[in-house]
């Protein structure tokens, strides 16, 4: 030994009072590091792009009249995808906060300072909140924004909205996670491009219909593609998915916490929790939809009057799913209006909203054509090229007598019925354009409707272009005097052109699908 | 005075290596110096006193907290202040921000009285001029300040320095002893150097270590003290003596046994710390004194 004395005792001195706060340390180092995440040059870039995404897609939406009718049973995922932008920033971000001190060479020194690891780990993650709750309040503004519309329908989710938000967090702590397991910069990179490459490896070696149950482990699945379902046909087990995140999230944030030397009863018994809450939203979201769902969407696809509520406005009867009840008005406007240019007409017709479920919530299937007489099929979309469409079908039954029939119609039919259509519309050469498949308003082509398209010639085109640039209420009263002849199989475009004093075609179309 | 700090009988092995040979000590308060050629163990010895490395064997209390259990080293480490021998910097930060960092990392949590503290230990070690910029512009120098100031946040009890003026020009070292020696009024303070001058004007105790061991525990007087009467001057080196160097006079210096009749010098702490590194049996007078008293 190096000295023969022993020391006397020491001076006890109590630690500084802050010292017995290391939770205020802790909620202190999370607003430090939340400042620094915020500022980092790839979250504000992420961000601003997610941001303007967001805008862009609220005022492009806006332009062509789409979002002036959202059924909010699809506003609230559509809220999901692009703050995955957010979620992968702050993914790699945390991560690089987290090896910070490794990086810089100061982990030796901080290592001696009071605040222990595992609770700078927590500090880490907890930085990712202010961030996450930027992501809810723009996802929540954005519903906000669609719910107040007057033409809003159904019902969001709260679990569905929580998802954007959870999956940042989610991210946050598996950037701390990998910083913790692997003290390298390149892995939280690696991890991304890996998890990129092999699900784009199981999408395409399942060609893109991989099990339910594994879909459903992506923190984000959000299921767009076909026409709005009714809420009760959704069948996403959206409260589940909501605790598998939060389960999944608490228990990587644990397994973070453990890994920075944290093993106490407390953090087992969490972990315990959260690995449970996890697997119980496993269980929850697997198993797929339900005979009963399968049972519903059938009945709401094929026999949708056993579940609608109709009303009656003047010789039309309207029938709607219960959500969309409030939406009559806007369809009596365009059929109104139709029936008017038509000679106000008062044909018994009884409008049908319908809804091709049985496929589920991405299936784009086409609506089979109505054989009833009177009977006009419309969708659960609506706003935008969707009114035009809808025009088409109220015109296709006025002058055919039902969808069927109205989808084989030329010459004069097909003429008479896209002029209806068209002339309805506030502006009718924008909606020419947009309700043609191919965007164009010369030669032959397709015109959309809710169910089977119209077929028409280039005469037919060209007359119809004719007749637009024609003042409305001549054709109108025109059409009104000679409506037999003009809704007459028989009567050829000459005749047409005769009756309504246009240019007639200089060649008869010669057209394979038209009717006798 | 109280003793603040005290060490006994610790022992640290690298492999087969004792970096720690059963070291004991205590510290007061005010600036201790501690001595030693490169691989004495100074720096293991700070290591260990602030809680970075556990030793093998033997105990130590700093302000009456030992490291045994979680909650003494928690309590142990609330009370220091450590600025490692290279220490680190992020680049990115301010020099306000690194301090902040730091003091939360001190548990420092109101935030007003922790802006506070760190404007004033950024102002005593004279860089509020510069506390905006980051650190990747500040000269050496001023970040190895930055890394005063954030071993100096929260006024700790205990504060060990390792080896804080490598690499500074004289005019950065003069700066530096100013500021070590405001930090050691009320505080103890553990200074490891190479520079013997530092020790010599700053503290009021030095600690010499050697292979792991204490060699010497005393005052700089007492240091020095060791050398009177063997150091002496010569026209050639003397063959004799332990140490020797052609001085800008143009004469020897030689430190060692001179012989009879040799022209001795007045003694410095370097010639009591050459020939105490050198003696062979690491007798230490004034602990002897000390165990005596």
């Amino acid at each position: 030994m190096s000295t023969t004395t022993m020391p006397p005792a020491p001076e006890v001195t109590r630690p500084p009072a802050d010292g017995d706060r290391p939770w205020a340390a802790v909620l202190a180092l999370a607003r430090f590091e939340a400042r620094e995440l915020l500022l980092n040059i790839p979250v504000l870039v992420l961000l601003v792009l997610y941001l303007g995404y967001t805008a862009y897609g609220l005022v492009a939406a806006e332009q062509d009249g789409m979002t002036d009718y959202p059924v909010l049973q699809n506003a609230d995922r559509a809220s999901q995808t692009a703050p995955q932008l957010v979620a992968l920033a702050v993914l790699l971000c945390v991560n690089h906060a987290v090896l910070r001190s490794r990086r810089h060479g100061t982990d030796r020194h901080f290592g001696v300072l009071p605040l222990q690891p595992w609770r700078r780990t927590l500090a880490h993650a907890l930085s990712a909140v202010p961030l996450a709750g930027l992501v809810a309040v723009v996802v929540g503004a954005e519903f906000a924004w669609a719910a107040s519309k007057p033409g809003a329908v159904g019902h969001g989710s709260l679990f569905e909205l929580v998802v954007a938000p959870l999956s940042v967090l989610l991210a946050g702590v598996v950037g701390v996670l990998l910083a913790r397991l692997i003290g390298s910069a390149f892995a939280a990179p690696l991890f991304v491009v890996g998890l990129y490459v092999l699900l784009a490896v199981f999408s395409i070696a399942t060609s893109g219909s991989d099990p339910h149950w594994l879909r459903w482990l992506s923190p984000v699945v959000p299921e767009s593609g076909g026409d709005p379902l009714p809420s009760g046909l959704l069948g996403r087990p959206a409260a589940w998915h909501a605790l598998y995140l939060v389960g999944l999230t608490v228990a990587l944030l644990c397994g973070a916490v453990t890994a920075s030397g944290r093993r106490t009863r407390t953090v087992a018994v969490v972990t315990a929790a959260a690995l449970a809450a996890t697997a119980a939203g496993i269980a929850g979201q697997s198993p797929g939809d339900s005979r009963d769902l399968a049972a519903a969407r059938e009945t709401a696809s094929a026999s949708p009057e056993t579940v609608e509520s109709c009303t009656v406005r003047g010789s039309v009867t309207y029938c709607a799913f219960p959500e969309w009840s409030g939406r009559t008005a806007d369809w009596a406007a365009v059929v109104e209006r139709v029936q008017h240019l038509a000679g106000d007409r008062r044909d018994r017709l009884t409008v049908r909203q319908r809804v091709e479920a049985r496929y589920g919530l991405t299936s784009d299937a086409a609506l089979t054509a109505l054989s009833g007489p009177g009977q006009v099929t419309v969708g659960t979309a609506w706003g935008g090229n969707r009114i035009p469409e809808f025009a088409v079908g109220v015109a296709s039954v006025l002058v055919a007598g039902d969808e069927q029939a109205a989808s084989a119609v030329c010459d004069a039919r097909a003429v008479t019925i896209t002029w209806l259509a068209l002339a309805a519309q506030a502006d009718p050469m924008s909606a020419f354009v947009h309700v043609r498949l191919d965007d164009r308003t010369e030669g032959s082509g397709l015109v959309l409707a809710p169910t089977d398209p119209l077929g028409m010639s280039a005469g037919e085109t060209a007359m119809v272009r004719a007749l637009l640039a024609k003042p409305r209420e001549v054709v109108s009263a025109a059409v009104r005097a000679h409506w037999a002849e003009l809704t007459s199989p028989k009567t050829s475009l000459a005749r047409v052109a005769q009756l309504l004093d246009v240019k007639a075609p200089e060649k008869e179309d010669s057209r394979d699908a038209c009717e006798a | 005075m109280t003793v603040t700090v005290s060490a006994s009988g610790l022992t640290l092995r690298y492999g087969g290596t004792r970096a720690l040979d059963d070291v004991s000590l205590s510290l007061r308060a005010g600036v201790t110096g501690l001595l030693g050629p490169n691989g004495a163990g100074k720096t293991t010895l700070l290591r260990v006193l602030a809680t970075a490395v556990p030793a093998d064997g033997g105990s130590f209390t700093v302000l009456g907290h030992a490291p045994g259990s979680a909650a003494g080293r928690q309590n142990l480490r609330r009370t220091l202040g450590y600025l490692p021998q290279n220490p680190g910097f992020h680049p990115d930060f301010s020099a306000f921000e690194f301090v902040d960092y730091v003091a939360i990392l001190k548990e420092q949590t109101d935030r007003t009285a922790r802006h506070r503290e760190v404007r004033r230990v950024l102002d005593a070690v004279d860089l509020s001029d510069v506390r905006g910029r980051r650190l990747k512009r500040l000269s050496g120098g001023m970040r190895q300040r930055v890394a005063l100031a954030a071993a100096l946040v929260g006024e700790p009890g205990f504060l060990v320095l390792d080896e804080p003026t490598v690499g500074l020009d004289p005019e950065q070292r003069v700066r530096f002893r100013e500021l070590i020696a405001q930090a050691g009024e009320g505080r103890t303070v553990l200074l490891s150097t190479h520079q013997t001058e530092d020790v010599a004007m700053l503290c009021h105790r030095v600690i010499v270590l050697a292979c792991g061991r204490v060699r010497f525990e005393g005052t700089p007087a007492e240091l020095t003290a060791r050398a009177d009467g063997r150091v002496w001057s010569s026209a050639a080196r003397d063959p004799g003596a332990r140490a020797g160097w052609r001085t800008g006079a143009g004469t020897f210096r030689n430190v060692g046994d001179p012989p009879k009749g040799a022209e001795l010098l007045d003694p410095t702490l370097e010639d009591g710390y050459l020939l105490t590194l050198d003696d062979p049996d690491g007798a230490a007078p004034a602990q002897q004194g000390e165990a005596a008293a």
